[in-house]
Parts: C-alpha cells; structure tokens; sequence
C-alpha cells in the first residue's frame, strides 16, 4: 500500500523533524539565557559597565556640588586656567583604541588590560600615560580622585 | 436527590481517548527505545552549527539581551523570539537529510 501511506509517512516525518527542531531551538534559548543571566558574555558585561561609569562620571561633573578635599573647581593653575575636578579631556585607549575621557582613564585601563590594577599602580599607570600630556593634569589627576 | 445522581454524564471523547496510545505515541516510543531519536538529535544539532544556524539563533538572542537588558529578558521571550525564524532557516539539505533518515526509520519500524 503506497499512496496512502507514504503520505501519512511524510506527514508523520515532516512532524518529527518539527519536535526535534523545536526541542535544539529551546536548548539553543536555554543556552543563551543562561549566558545572559550570569553575565558571562565579556563583551555586554564590558559595555555595560563602560556605559554605568561614563554616566556616574558625567553626572560627577556636571554636579556643581561636587567637590573634591582641595577644592579644584576654583583653584586657579600657574597658567592662570581652572579645570573641572574630573578631567574630561578625551583621547584613545593605546590598547583598545577606544575614546576614553582622561578622568576615567584608569578605571578603564583595568578592564581592558583584563586585570585589577592594585591602588598603587592605578596611580603609576594614569600618571606616566598622562606625563605625555599637559603636565598641570599630574597634579590635577592625582588630586581629584576621590 | 443525591448528587451522584444529578452528576452530568462523562463525555464519550475521555473514553476512547485514554486507553489507546495514537500511531503518533507509538512511533515516538519506539523512536527513544530504540535509540534513534538520541542519533536524530544529535545528527541535527550537529548540522545546524555546521551551516551556521546555531550562530545565527545566538546572535538575534544576543542583540535582543543587549537591546532589553539582561535582567528584563525571561526564556520564554527567548524562545518566541527565535522561534519563527528558527524553523524558517534550516537549510534545505539538512531537512533533506533528518527526513530521509526519519522515514528510513519508519519503514523500518514496518509501519
């Protein structure tokens, strides 16, 4: 008996092939929800994280409340120029080639060179960057961390 | 009047239904007695990360994780989500190929 029956076999195949593709597409969201939820994808945690700090940073600035123990707002340098208390110079990663603003330079070194810098270090690693630049930032840099 | 008497006749589908397994049931038992349906899966999820489908279903999940947040997206939005386009992609020789295996499994499962 062909006729019949063969079309009762591509049905029947046809429905097979349909619970187990849709048992993979399940297991495939599993997968990825899991991922999701323990933040182990690098990348989204990276962006994430860059995202908090440049908004936490910018609201730091534009607070003019905000103050650090020496004053910086309104100190005046040798040049006779004030600056903000977290620097906002912007200029590139030499690492990843990102824009980075200097104030949050450091913080962001740490996660892009894939390891926790100690304290000491934090300090070394911005100010030997930044001795490349304007030399007033040392001090303003050194002195704004809060 | 008790109440049993008063109780509304059991429908006549849950009769004929609940004892006789469908040819459907019949078939997906032999289909894990056997084996075969652990091969079938494994022979499809094999091939849907070869062509590249599995990549796929995790970068549309991936994009919508970011887009939501990670914390607003349950599994259920996942699987709506890659649903269709899930079962709208499989490449044509891979379909080819599970059915053709499918219903070798049939016909020998003498059906």
């Amino acid at each position: 008996m062909s006729g019949p029956n063969e079309d009762n076999n591509t049905q029947l195949s046809s429905h097979i092939f349909g619970d187990l593709l849709d048992s993979i597409i399940v297991d495939v969201a599993s997968e990825c929800h899991r991922i999701a939820k323990l933040g182990l994808d690098r990348n989204l945690e990276e962006e994430e994280e860059e995202m908090r700090l440049s908004a936490q940073a910018r609201a730091r600035v534009a607070d003019p409340s905000n103050s650090s123990e020496t004053n910086t707002k309104y100190v005046v340098d040798i040049f006779g120029q004030t600056h903000p208390s977290v620097a906002t110079e912007i200029f590139e990663c030499m690492n990843c080639g990102r824009s980075i603003a200097a104030g949050r330079f450091a913080p962001h070194l740490e996660k892009c060179m894939g390891k926790v810098i100690p304290i000491s270090s934090y300090h070394i690693s911005i100010c030997l960057y930044l001795s490349i630049m304007i030399d007033s930032y040392y001090d303003r840099e050194f002195c704004a961390i809060p | 009047m008790k109440h049993s008497v008063n109780r509304p006749p059991t429908p006549d589908g849950a009769e004929d239904q609940g004892n006789e397994p469908t040819l459907q049931e019949i078939i997906n038992i032999k289909l894990i007695e056997s084996g075969e349906k652990e091969r079938l899966m494994e022979l499809l999820r094999e091939r849907l990360i070869e062509c590249g489908w599995k990549d796929e279903m995790k970068a549309l999940c991936r994009s919508y994780v970011k887009k939501k947040g990670r914390n607003n997206v349950t599994l259920d939005d996942l699987v709506h989500l890659i649903t269709p386009k899930g079962r709208a992609s499989v490449p044509d020789f891979v379909k080819a190929e599970l059915l053709q295996r499918i219903r070798s499994f049939l016909m020998s499962a003498a059906l």
